[in-house]
């Protein structure tokens, strides 16, 4: 079947009327059709973004107060802290996993999803739930379930025979990171295998059934005609779900902060850490500055890489 | 655009009109009328009748006077210091704050004196132990507003089949009695130690405090004195003896407590809010309350105080209203409610007596003038506080005390 | 009869067999459904079974699965607890959630069509600013929000709340609409000009019905997204009343205890709406099978 969206093939002179409806202008007249957008942006994200940065280079006392500049007196600090290599690596070990996990299992269940059975509606609508459930409340289960005393996670592990004795999944660094991850992947999987089943069901059927008609099999179709037509799906998921990753605090927060040290933090718990205890907000503020500055880069690098749209 | 701007108009429209409607309209402090004056009171939950006895308070207190209203907002206590920072930042500070810790805003000068904002009958009715406190370079500015001591809360049912005589008053006698409590087995564990990062510096503080040693000396953090040092390292082998609960350094308190109620642990610390929730979770467990084990067995406790201070917006504005509320909340019988109904102890002179035919509270009112507390009024007490708490817990990995109390000066003197 | 068979297929004709075949092997996969939904319900079970248990047993050691006090009245009484006024925290919810969903589609809708047609100069720059304001999410630029919102006025009010969800889930729908708008043919909606739409008819003729799946999902994430919103309401709306529903559970975590079961039964109520909202939107993801579809 031949490739109808817009590129060379096509007709000229479907191309010079479509021209004429969609002539090439000038930037101005984008302004009516993106104003609101650019008004909410400008209003509401932009004046906090630059008061972020702005406090960056102050020195913040402990009660809120602006002390006068700090110029670069905050990064220094930030540099200081010891464990920020372990942060780091921490950081990018949760962000890889928990997306690239999510991803697959989110588009097996996509196209299970895709497929006509009875309960098909009900089995989605179980899907949503925890997504449905806000993320705090999620992992407030999790971390009532898996504690070693009255968790009845734990006590039903033992139970089936799978643990001798309640574990503490949550009272060293590396078991709590990993039910971190766990968590974190069961919270992304609903949001990402719907955004990926919208995308399965812009596939024409014609052209599956073309393919099967030509011979191809099952696999070599999901391959070669489904998965290609579903890059813009899976590059939107996998963005949105590395942003939302690498800035989420409430899963890691609630499963590993009364263990010492910083060995179970990534960049966001970390930061979040100095305000909720040291109260240093300059210091905080810098961080986020820098976590910021690493999710622009990874995303700019994965766009480069992938260039998921053509169009783009 | 033709049917966008319609959308788009009611949109607006809509929101507008909810802006107008919402409940709540938006409270500006500074709400100072020739009416009426309105007080914006910021306070943390302690239980869950917190805020029914706040709002009582304001109830009367409204009732009496007329030209002010108080606005009350109650907030969880893993948010109150967010939102208090938030405030402040933007120039919203309450009038009035109840807080553990008054000596970051004293120091940037956002508060009152405490001499300007209650009357000097109110002032005197002050114990004397927690004004000196609620001092910073010698201006009172905090309001003692709720006192705490703690106690050693131990399992009589539990010592007793381990072979323990009665509570132990020295440091070997509790590793004696929790080593063997430990040895009981089927998930009983001898002593409770909660050194999670909720407030891993209080059951620091017992032992080091216990043991004779100090956080600061004349004005300065002493955190990695020897004597300091020699009492971690009494917490390590505790640890390391199967004397206490598995991986402390990740336990919190509260879910802690909860398990000794259930009568699982042997022994553990404990404040005047433990009576009360023994008695409405389990009131068949046979416990008891006893001085804590010190090193050479003189008697000790960790008091913890809590202050409600006053903010100077507006210069000055609101000082009269303020003083108002205060006396009002101080008065002997709005005091005592107050304080009887979340069991905490009470930090006036009037009000010493509320305890005295409650037994086991009365063990902690007792304890009280002996108490030690933070040094909180030391401007690098919140970041050695913040550290302890971060790193104190890596004991139960066998890292070495010496170096997490280094770790934790360190923290102390980067502060300038 | 082999032959008859074959040519059936041939031509796209179901024979009785592969009916039969069809019809076991839906069943099959219900039973794989069945699996799958109840490992995505597990926690949510637990939540429930918490929530109608006394307090106490919650955190008894070691745990009970079922309550040996049923108590369904902690659905009836957390309506009216001290420690928050939950029907106007669940009304807060509500509002801020529908009206900062349909504000977001409103600016987002035309944007996104806009850059998906549409080359000019600036279109990349807009894309990757809208894209970077995704990157920055409330709970860093919390204090810069109020801030902000204090000085125009708007502190504590649900307008406040409803600007800074639509202006925070702007990226994602554009985004996601850019995408699924850009992956229609043009000549669809050459067709549409030809008979007199011009781009506003045309976006709502032939557009909206053809990307609708990808308006249901985007609707469904914008609506959560709102709905669990915490860091920036926290700093935002100080009266309890205006508070919604994720500042309000804080509530039940008190100093020295946590009143688990409200804190459950209202997790438990908080997913209501969300999974209402989606049982009646859903069929339009299934609607999208045959809209999609490009004939030859």
């Amino acid at each position: 079947m031949a490739d109808l969206s817009s590129g060379p093939g096509t007709p000229v002179a479907a191309v010079k009327r479509t021209r004429r409806l969609w002539g090439s202008e000038s930037s101005v007249s984008a302004l009516p059709w993106l104003a609101p957008a650019l008004a909410l942006i400008v209003g509401v994200v932009i004046f906090p973004a630059g008061y972020m940065i702005y406090n960056s280079f102050r020195a913040i006392s402990k009660s809120g107060v602006d002390r006068g500049w700090a110029g670069w007196d905050n990064y220094a600090s930030m540099l200081d802290i010891g464990a920020l290599g372990r942060v780091l690596i921490n950081t990018a070990a949760w962000v890889t996993v928990v997306v690239a996990v999510t991803l697959v299992i989110s588009i097996a269940l996509a196209l299970f999803l895709n497929q006509r059975f009875p309960g098909r509606t009900a089995v989605r609508l179980a899907l949503i739930v925890p997504w449905a459930a806000s993320v705090v409340m999620t992992s407030t289960v999790f971390v009532y379930g898996l504690n070693r005393y009255y968790g009845i996670i734990n006590q039903a592990l033992v139970d089936v025979g799978l643990l001798s004795e309640p574990a503490g999944f949550l009272e060293t660094a590396v078991p709590a990171f990993a039910s971190a991850v766990a968590v974190a992947i069961f919270v992304s999987i609903p949001f990402t295998t719907f955004v990926v089943l919208a995308g399965l069901q812009t596939i024409p059927a014609e052209t599956v059934e073309a393919a099967h008609i030509d011979g191809a099999g099952r696999v070599s179709t999901f391959w070669k005609i489904v998965l290609p037509m579903l890059r813009p799906a899976i590059a939107v998921a996998t963005i949105v779900n590395i942003i939302n990753v690498f800035n989420s605090l409430p899963i890691l927060y609630a499963m590993t902060d009364p263990i010492p040290g910083y060995d179970a933090d990534t960049t966001t718990t970390l930061m979040f850490k100095i305000i909720q205890r040291e109260r240093e907000l300059d210091v905080a503020s810098a961080i986020s500055v820098l976590n910021f500055v690493i999710v622009l880069a990874v995303i700019v690098v994965y766009l480069r890489v992938t260039r998921p749209m053509r169009e783009v | 655009m033709k049917h966008q701007p319609k959308l788009a108009v009611l949109a607006a429209a809509t929101s507008i009109l909810l802006a107008a409607c919402s409940p709540g309209a938006p409270t500006t402090s500074g709400g100072g009328t020739a009416e009426g004056t309105e007080l914006q009171l910021l306070v943390p939950q302690y239980s869950d009748a917190t805020r029914g006895l706040w709002e009582g308070l304001i109830a009367d207190f409204e009732a009496q006077n007329s030209d002010i209203t108080v606005a009350l907002q109650v907030e969880s206590w893993d948010n109150i210091n967010n939102v208090v920072r938030t405030q402040v930042q933007g120039d919203q500070a309450p009038d009035i704050l109840n807080l553990d810790s008054f000596a970051t805003f004293a120091n940037d000068g956002l508060l009152y004196a405490a001499d300007e904002v209650v009357s000097a009958e109110t002032l005197a009715d002050f114990q004397d132990s927690f004004k000196e406190n609620a001092s910073l370079d010698g201006t009172q500015s905090g309001l003692p507003l709720i006192a705490s001591a703690r106690a050693l809360f131990y399992n009589e049912d539990l010592l007793a089949e381990a072979g323990v005589s009665g509570p132990p008053t020295t440091w070997d006698e509790v590793l004696d009695a929790a080593t063997k409590v430990s040895a009981l087995g089927g998930g009983t564990y001898g002593y409770g130690m909660a050194l999670g990062s909720e407030e891993a510096q209080a059951e620091t503080s017992v032992w080091v405090l216990g043991g004779g040693g100090s956080w600061a000396e004349g004005g300065e953090i002493t955190a990695n004195t020897p004597a300091n040092v020699e009492a971690v390292e009494f917490m390590q082998t505790m640890i390391e003896d199967g004397a206490t609960e598995p991986n402390p350094g990740s336990q919190d308190r509260s879910p802690l407590m909860n398990v000794f109620i259930q009568g699982k642990i042997g022994m553990i610390i404990g404040l005047p809010p433990t009576v009360g929730e023994i008695e409405e979770q389990n009131p068949d467990l046979n416990y008891g309350i006893a001085a804590i084990p010190t090193k050479d067995g003189s008697p000790f406790t960790l008091g913890v105080a809590d202050h409600l201070m006053a903010f100077n917006n507006d210069d000055g504005a609101k000082r009269e209203a303020i003083t108002k509320f205060l006396d009002f909340f101080y008065a002997r019988d709005n005091y005592a409610t107050f304080v009887t109904t979340e069991h905490f102890l009470p930090v006036t002179k009037s009000a010493a007596d509320v305890f005295s035919d409650d037994p086991q509270l009365s063990v902690f009112v007792d304890l009280l003038p002996g108490a030690e507390f933070y040094p909180f009024t030391n401007a690098a007490w919140q970041d050695t506080q913040a550290s302890i708490q971060t790193l104190i817990g890596q004991i139960d990995q066998g890292k070495d005390p010496q170096e997490i109390l280094d770790e934790v000066q360190a923290a102390a003197d980067a502060v300038e | 009869m082999t032959a008859a068979i074959d040519r059936a297929q041939a031509l796209g004709r179901s024979t009785k067999r592969d009916a039969t075949r069809r019809g076991e092997r839906r069943w099959l996969l219900t039973a794989v459904g069945v699996v799958i939904a109840a490992i995505f319900l597990a926690p949510y079970v637990v939540m429930l079974i918490g929530a109608l248990k006394p307090r106490l047993e919650i955190l008894a050691v070691p745990p009970d699965y079922l309550p040996q006090n049923w108590r369904f009245d902690n659905f009836v009484t957390m309506w009216q607890t001290v420690e928050t006024p939950l029907p106007f925290n669940l009304v807060s919810s509500l509002v801020i959630s529908i009206f900062g969903t349909a504000l977001t589609l409103v600016v987002a809708l035309p944007a996104a069509y806009y850059t998906a047609r549409q080359r000019f100069r600036l279109r990349l720059p807009f894309l990757l600013l809208v894209l970077v304001t995704q990157m920055l999410q409330p709970t860093v630029l919390a204090a810069g929000l109020f801030r902000e919102f204090t000085q125009v006025g708007l502190a504590d009010t649900w307008l406040s709340m409803i600007l800074v969800n639509a202006a925070f889930n702007l990226s994602f729908a554009i985004w996601i609409m850019h995408t699924f708008f850009s992956s229609v043919p043009r000549e669809l909606e050459e067709a549409a000009w030809l008979d007199g739409c011009g781009r506003l008819g045309s976006l709502r003729r032939v557009m909206l019905p053809l990307v609708w799946p990808g308006i249901v999902t985007t609707i469904i994430f914008i609506f959560i997204a709102c709905w669990n919103e915490f860091a920036a309401s926290l700093v935002l709306l100080s009266t309890d009343t205006n508070q919604p529903l994720t500042v309000a559970l804080t509530k039940f975590f008190g100093q020295y205890d946590t009143s688990w079961q409200y804190v459950f039964s209202m997790s438990l109520v908080a997913i209501v709406p969300v999974v209402l909202l989606f049982a009646l939107i859903e069929r339009h993801l299934v609607s999208g099978l045959t809209a999609g579809g490009v004939k030859a």
